[in-house]
């Protein structure tokens, strides 16, 4: 049976509230950039990508906790990606991580705890 | 005042009893997904319906295990067959699968049945059927070929949509473009509420140009599938007797309501 982002998502509520107030702030899709994020080796992938296919070379990686607190800035590498170690609390509670690229090219990925669990469980 | 002829009662329910019979529609091989565009607002795994079925009027027929079902992503081809799930479509034995959907992209999934036997048309039918779902805000991969022995590769990337939108696609025959080759449109009439003034309307034909390229501007939102359709040289036996094979490039696309 399909899971419903809501189950994904248990106990993430302030995330949710921040995703649906992104869709309304930052215009995520008007730009061809799409962000995605997964666990691998307790590790936190950013990957980030131009609808053309094409990578941004550069850009501002900011992460939010459950509460849509800004927890850390970081730089995107060259090849559009980040990797970045999992703390204890974001195990538990999941992250925002919003990839911005200059010239409005913007977009996030909510890393939800199911999310995490997986990724944790797929690396052993 | 004057009174018109109301013409109807009469041919509403002579053409809703023709449609009940399933005489007007045509077979279709159906994989229907939840969603052809999964956000991550939506989860993490798109669910899969698989049938064979007249899907205006909601007429199942036994859809046998299928003999390949199979997803392609970023050029990578995962055989799912032994994943699916009985499940009853439209009354009918048919399949589910609740494919879960790791990375972003576009997922093509195929389905290969048995040859179906249609006393009908004293014919068997096999519907090479294919659909697509882009996820997480990726749209690369949706105009590859499967290599099927006959599929539509489309042309107008086959989600994301408009009701009214054009759909173009080319059909292909062991690889190569099939000039003027016939496609059937039919709606998939998934709540039973789109009606017809005629059961010529429940199908709809159309035919390729000379380089396989169709073209269809759907009236209405909702699922949509073509099928171009081929006799095959081989003929295949039944009961002792040599029965065309009907081989038929299937295709559902799902088109958007506007705003």
């Amino acid at each position: 049976m399909t899971q419903t982002f809501e189950h994904l998502a248990r106990g993430f509520r302030a995330l949710l509230i921040a995703l649906a107030l992104g869709f309304a702030a930052s215009g995520a899709h008007a730009h061809g950039l799409n962000v995605f994020a997964f666990v691998e080796n307790g590790e936190v992938v950013v990957e980030a990508r131009f609808s053309s296919g094409r990578v941004p070379t550069e850009g501002t990686v900011r992460i939010y906790d459950d509460a849509d607190i800004l927890v850390a800035t970081m730089a995107l590498s060259e090849d559009g990606a980040l990797r970045f170690p999992l703390t204890g609390a974001a195990r538990e509670s999941g992250l925002r991580i919003e990839v911005d690229a200059g010239s409005g090219h913007r977009d996030y990925w909510l890393l939800t705890p199911a999310d995490i669990a997986a990724g944790l469980d797929a690396s052993g | 005042m004057s009174q018109h002829p109301r013409p109807s009662r009469l041919a509403a329910a002579t053409l809703a009893l023709a449609l009940s019979t399933g005489a007007a529609g045509a077979h279709y091989g159906m994989i229907i997904p939840t969603t052809p565009m999964l956000g991550q607002k939506d989860g993490r795994s798109v669910g899969l319906t698989l049938s064979f079925s007249h899907p205006f009027e909601l007429d199942g027929m036994v859809l046998e295990m299928p003999e390949a079902f199979s997803v392609t992503h970023e050029g990578e081809t995962t055989d799912l067959t032994g994943d699916l799930v009985e499940a009853t479509v439209m009354g009918q034995p048919g399949y589910t699968l609740d494919y879960p959907i790791a990375r972003p992209g576009t997922y093509v999934f195929a389905m290969t049945p048995q040859p179906y036997w249609e006393p009908a048309d004293d014919a068997f039918i096999t519907h090479y059927t294919k659909t697509y779902v882009s996820a997480f805000g990726e749209d690369e991969g949706w105009d590859i070929e499967l290599g099927l022995k006959t599929e539509i590769v489309p042309i107008s990337k086959p989600f994301g949509l408009w009701a009214g939108n054009v759909f173009q696609g080319t059909v292909l025959f062991d690889g190569a473009p099939s000039p003027f080759a016939e496609v059937e449109v039919e709606f998939y009439n998934e709540e039973g509420t789109a009606t017809v003034p005629s059961e010529l309307m429940v199908t709809q034909t159309i035919k390729a140009d000379e380089e396989g390229i169709f073209t269809y501007a759907t009236p209405a939102a909702g699922w949509w599938g073509f099928a171009a359709l081929t006799t095959a040289e081989e003929p295949m036996m039944f009961e002792g007797e040599e029965k065309d094979h009907e081989l038929g490039a299937v295709i559902w696309v799902r088109f958007e309501e506007w705003g």
